[in-house]
Formats: C-alpha cells, sequence, structure tokens
C-alpha cells in the first residue's frame, strides 16, 4: 500500500509543484501590492457596495480584511479546482484512459486503491496549500515592516492551511463523482456547479435575509474567509463539518468503485442485476 | 483427479439490456495453452476481464486456482499475469520505472531484474518514456509486464497485437517456455495460426455464447475432411451430389471434395471410376473457424 500510495505522490509531483508555483504569483502579489494600495483601498467602500464584491464576500477595510478578502477568499477556490481535475481524473480519468484496468487486475483490493488515491489527493492539495502558504509568508515578511497589522507570520501560513478542510471536501466529492458516474466529464461537471454554487451561493445567502436558511447547504459557508479568521482561528465545528462531508464522499467513493465495472462506464443503476429474460 | 486452474460456470455478463456473454462454461486445465477464438464484440475480453475481477458478472461464477474471482479476487490474481487488450500505460514513466512500479505491486517468482531479459529478447528500449514508443513497442512493454514475474497463470488478450512478425515469433516462444515450465496460458487472438500452433485445446465464442471447446486436432480433423481424387476416367459433375459432400474445385485429373458426412458412400462412388491417387488435405483452424461462423455472422471481424 505504501509502494502504491508513493507512486500515486510520484505522478503528481509535477502537478504539485506547477500549480503551487501558479497560485504562488496571486497571493503574493496581492500581500506584496498592498502597501502600495493601502492609501486608496481606504476609499473603495463605494466599489465594495457593488453586489459582486459583497457576493464574493469582499472587504478591504485593514490589511486582515484584505488578506481575508483576496487571499483567504480566492485561493481554496483556485484549489478547488485542481481538487476537482485530480479528484476526477484519478478514478474516472485513469479509467477512461484505460490505465486502471492494469492497476484493477493487480492484486490489490479495490478499497486499497481507492484510500492511497485519496490520501494521494489531501496529502496533494495539503501541499500546494503549504507551498503558497511558505511564499505568502515570505512576501508578507518583506512587507511587514511597511503595513500596520497585529499579524505573525504564523497566522499567514495558518490561514491558508485552515483552508484545506474544504479542498479535501472538495476533493472527496469529485473522487466519489469519479466512481459513480459513467465519465469523467460528468463527474467534472457536476464538481465543478456545486464548487460555483457553493462558493456564490453561499455569500449570496448572507446577504439576503430570506435565504439565511439555506446557507448551511454551502460548502463555503463552513470557511470562515473574512478578518476575524486570524483572531479566533476556524469554528472547530466548521472544520469539523468540512472533514465529515469529506469522509462521507470518501466512504460513498469507497462504495461505488468497489461495485463498479472497471472500462464499462455507465451509471450504477444501468448495471444489470440479473439476466434479461 | 484433474487440476483446473481456470473454471467458468454458467457465465453471463450484460451492460444493461446489451448482452457480453451468456451462459459461458469452460475449464482449463493446469499446464494447458488455452486458445480463445472470437471476433470482435463476441465476448472473449468481456470473460477475461471477469476473470481478473475488472468487471462483475450478471450471473454464474468464474474461479482461478479454486477461488471466487470476485470474493477472493485478490488471492486468485496472486498468480496471475495479465496483458489487456486495450493496453494503456503511464506515459510519463519509462519503461523501467513502469516495470518496477509494477513489479513491487505483486508478489513474484522470481527476482527483479527478469523484465530486463524478457525486454532484451524483445529488444525493447527500456529508457524511453512510454509515450516516445511506438504502438508495437508499447505492446512489448504490456507483454513484458505480464511475464516479468514468471506467473502460474498468463491471461493474455491478443498478445501479438501491434507487433511485427519477428516479435510475434518470440512472443508465442515466450508462451511455450512458460508453458514448459508449468505455466498455464489462456490467450486470445485473431491470428488464427498462432493458435493452431501453440494451443493445446481452443474454444470459439460467438455472440457471447461458447459454440466449441475442443482439442486443436480434434478440431480441425472431426469437423470436415478435403480428399483430392485423382481419376482414370473423370465422373460426371453430379457424381458426388450428396447429403454432406461438396464439389470444391474439378480440373482434367480429378477433384477436390468437402466431406462432412457419407464418407464411406465417396469412396465406394470414386472407385467406380478408378482412382489413381488420392490425397487428404489438412484444414486449418482458420477454415474451422469460418466455418463456425459464416460469412459476415457473429461479428464484424470474422
Amino acid at each position: 500500500m505504501l509502494r502504491l500510495l508513493l507512486q500515486e505522490l510520484r505522478f503528481r509531483r509535477n502537478a504539485i509543484i506547477g500549480w503551487a508555483i501558479g497560485l504562488t504569483f496571486l497571493p503574493a502579489i496581492y500581500v506584496g501590492s498592498y502597501p502600495l494600495f493601502e492609501a486608496e483601498l481606504a476609499g473603495m467602500e463605494a466599489i465594495l457596495d457593488l453586489e459582486i464584491y459583497q457576493a464574493m464576500g469582499m472587504n478591504f477595510g485593514t490589511f486582515e480584511d484584505w488578506l481575508a478578502s483576496t487571499v483567504i477568499n480566492i485561493v481554496p477556490i483556485l484549489v478547488a479546482i485542481y481538487a476537482v481535475i485530480d479528484g476526477t481524473g484519478t478514478l474516472a480519468g485513469e479509467e477512461e484512459a484505460g490505465k486502471l484496468e492494469l492497476i484493477v487486475a493487480l492484486p490489490i483490493p479495490r478499497w486499497q486503491i481507492v484510500t492511497v488515491k485519496a490520501i494521494a489527493l489531501g496529502l496533494a492539495l495539503f501541499l500546494i496549500l503549504l507551498l503558497v502558504a511558505i511564499t505568502t509568508t515570505i512576501v508578507f515578511l518583506a512587507i511587514e515592516s511597511q503595513v500596520e497589522t497585529a499579524l505573525m507570520w504564523t497566522d499567514i501560513m495558518w490561514g491558508l492551511l485552515y483552508t484545506w478542510p474544504i479542498v479535501m471536501a472538495v476533493g472527496m466529492i469529485s473522487l466519489f463523482l469519479g466512481a459513480f458516474a459513467p465519465r469523467r466529464r460528468t463527474a467534472a461537471l457536476i464538481s465543478a456547479v456545486i464548487v460555483i454554487v457553493s462558493y456564490f451561493g453561499s455569500n449570496l445567502s448572507s446577504q439576503v435575509s430570506t435565504l439565511e436558511s439555506i446557507q448551511p447547504l454551502f460548502l463555503f459557508h463552513y470557511l470562515d474567509a473574512t478578518a476575524s479568521l486570524f483572531e479566533t482561528g476556524p469554528q472547530t465545528s466548521d472544520v469539523l463539518i468540512l472533514l465529515s462531508v469529506a469522509l462521507v464522499a470518501f466512504v460513498l467513493a469507497l462504495i461505488f468503485f468497489q461495485r463498479r465495472d472497471i472500462t464499462v462506464g455507465a451509471w450504477p443503476w444501468r448495471r444489470a442485476r440479473r439476466v434479461p429474460t | 483427479m484433474t487440476e483446473f486452474v481456470i473454471e467458468i460456470e454458467k457465465l453471463s455478463v450484460y451492460y444493461g439490456r446489451h448482452r457480453g456473454i451468456l451462459d459461458v462454461d469452460l475449464r482449463i486445465e493446469k499446464g494447458e495453452i488455452f486458445g480463445f477464438l472470437g471476433p470482435n464484440g463476441a465476448g472473449k475480453t468481456t470473460t477475461q476481464r471477469v476473470l481478473m475481477d475488472v468487471i462483475r458478472p450478471t450471473a454464474g461464477k468464474a474461479r482461478m486456482f479454486g477461488k471466487d474471482c470476485q470474493k477472493e479476487g485478490v488471492a486468485a490474481r496472486d498468480r496471475v499475469g495479465y496483458l489487456p487488450g486495450e493496453l494503456s500505460l503511464y506515459d510519463n514513466m519509462k519503461a523501467s520505472q513502469f516495470f518496477k512500479m509494477y513489479f513491487s505491486l505483486q508478489k513474484s517468482n522470481t527476482n527483479h531484474r527478469y523484465w530486463q531479459t524478457l525486454a532484451e529478447r524483445l529488444d525493447l528500449d527500456t529508457s524511453r518514456k512510454i509515450r516516445e514508443l511506438s504502438r508495437g513497442n508499447r505492446q512489448k512493454v504490456g507483454v513484458v509486464a505480464g511475464f516479468m514475474n514468471k506467473p502460474d497463470l498468463l491471461i493474455l488478450d491478443e498478445p501479438t497485437s501491434g507487433l511485427d512478425p519477428l516479435v510475434q515469433q518470440t512472443v508465442m516462444e515466450l508462451v511455450l517456455e512458460a508453458n514448459q515450465t508449468g505455466t498455464t496460458v489462456f490467450f486470445s487472438s485473431h491470428i488464427l495460426s498462432e493458435i493452431q500452433a501453440v494451443c493445446d485445446r481452443v474454444g470459439i465464442i460467438r455472440e457471447g455464447q461458447m459454440v466449441a471447446t475442443e482439442r486443436v486436432e480434434d478440431m480441425t480433423r472431426q469437423q470436415f475432411k478435403r480428399l483430392r481424387i485423382n481419376f482414370a476416367t473423370m465422373p460426371p459433375a453430379d457424381a458426388f451430389t450428396q447429403e454432406g459432400v461438396k464439389e470444391i474445385t474439378r480440373d482434367e485429373q480429378g477433384v477436390l471434395l468437402e466431406i462432412r458426412e457419407n464418407l464411406d458412400q465417396v469412396i465406394k462412388t470414386a472407385a467406380s471410376f478408378g482412382i489413381t491417387d488420392i490425397e487428404t488435405i489438412p484444414v486449418t483452424l482458420e477454415e474451422i473457424f469460418l466455418a463456425y461462423y459464416g460469412k459476415g455472422k457473429g461479428g464484424n471481424n470474422a
């Protein structure tokens, strides 16, 4: 199982480095450019009243607000894209490409294959966030003296690593859909819709009182992308809910992959349970 | 007592309402080389995939080494080398990396360098990335992966597909060598001559159902005979017109007959015209296969 895990990580090595480098630019630019725009940002309240910014939960009042709105709010969305690509690619993608047949035919139980792929996906997501957190922290240390903030470099590190549960939940949902849907494209489409609806739904429902009751349905409701994250840390209940979602999705992936006819590409209910008469 | 390495009983696989295979019964003895014949879509790959637990049966049982392929699949596959028909590999790996990975993930009866010996025999450059390899060389990677652990059972789905004739010959030699050391081989192929050359028994599957399972020599002997008979006096055109007898060709010396029954009557009729020479023309497996299928029946590749 360890060998399979190492192999799965090896498959992801280039993707982890590539995504980490690509994602690093965004928080590095936002954090690094803050001293240049600090004065202008104070006069942007009018812009932030626009519905699109409200829907995205933006607030630029302080450095902490700026950091939460531009980094903590956006990075998990981008890492979630990787989670969807990897989550649907590792079972459904490999099945479609014909690579999974050789692995399934090895004397390895299917639950081990799914477990190893889930662990590798979780580690890949964590490593991407860690690399992004390290570079963001380095940029922060470079501008720290020019910014009025009580934040420590560890707050920035933790702030980004706290987003791991939500991207893990997205990754596991994608993994499950890869084991459930007939095609990777279908699984990726459903996963992407879940992410987009969840992100905008969470922010919109927090703005509209009549939608408040459905807020708990959205995954991003459980991600604190406000300055309060740096003061109190994430809510333990939010983290537990996101990890529970990830766990349930993983268990469903195990169940459906266990029953899946590899290479066939069919919805579970299309599987014949008896010979037609 | 006969030891069966593969036992398939009333095995059916349906994809929704589409038939994959239906009520397939098959037993392969330890030490046999069993050839599996049928055109595309007949059910060869489906049968082999059920054995490897890649897909699950709708009904029936499949066992390898006495173990249920689904419930005890890991133990059953522990002794099997498998080459899928639709081979797809990890393109970013070098062939050597792939072999090391594949070796590490399964039980082996040999040392970790045996894949190198196989690669050399197949003239495969293992230092190149798989995506840089031609289709034939990728197939060689699959062949090496199947054989590299010296398994007790080899399940090969068209192992020589995409290979040039020389390499095809080498693969067949590997099959025979593996068999001589006790490995049972179950392989499907479209190349009937190679099945005829190496197999002990052959099974023919048509539209998902087994239509024949016999020893190769019995099959080629029993189905029909072809006789070339030369005469002192040429018989009239309708001399051999009777049930189970077909005149294939005729020239000045004699006729070529395909005889399914009434051999005794044919010989008596021929004798009345003065036989000057008689020769049995061997029937190939290909002809038997086509006889089972007829033109354009049972698949798209017959």
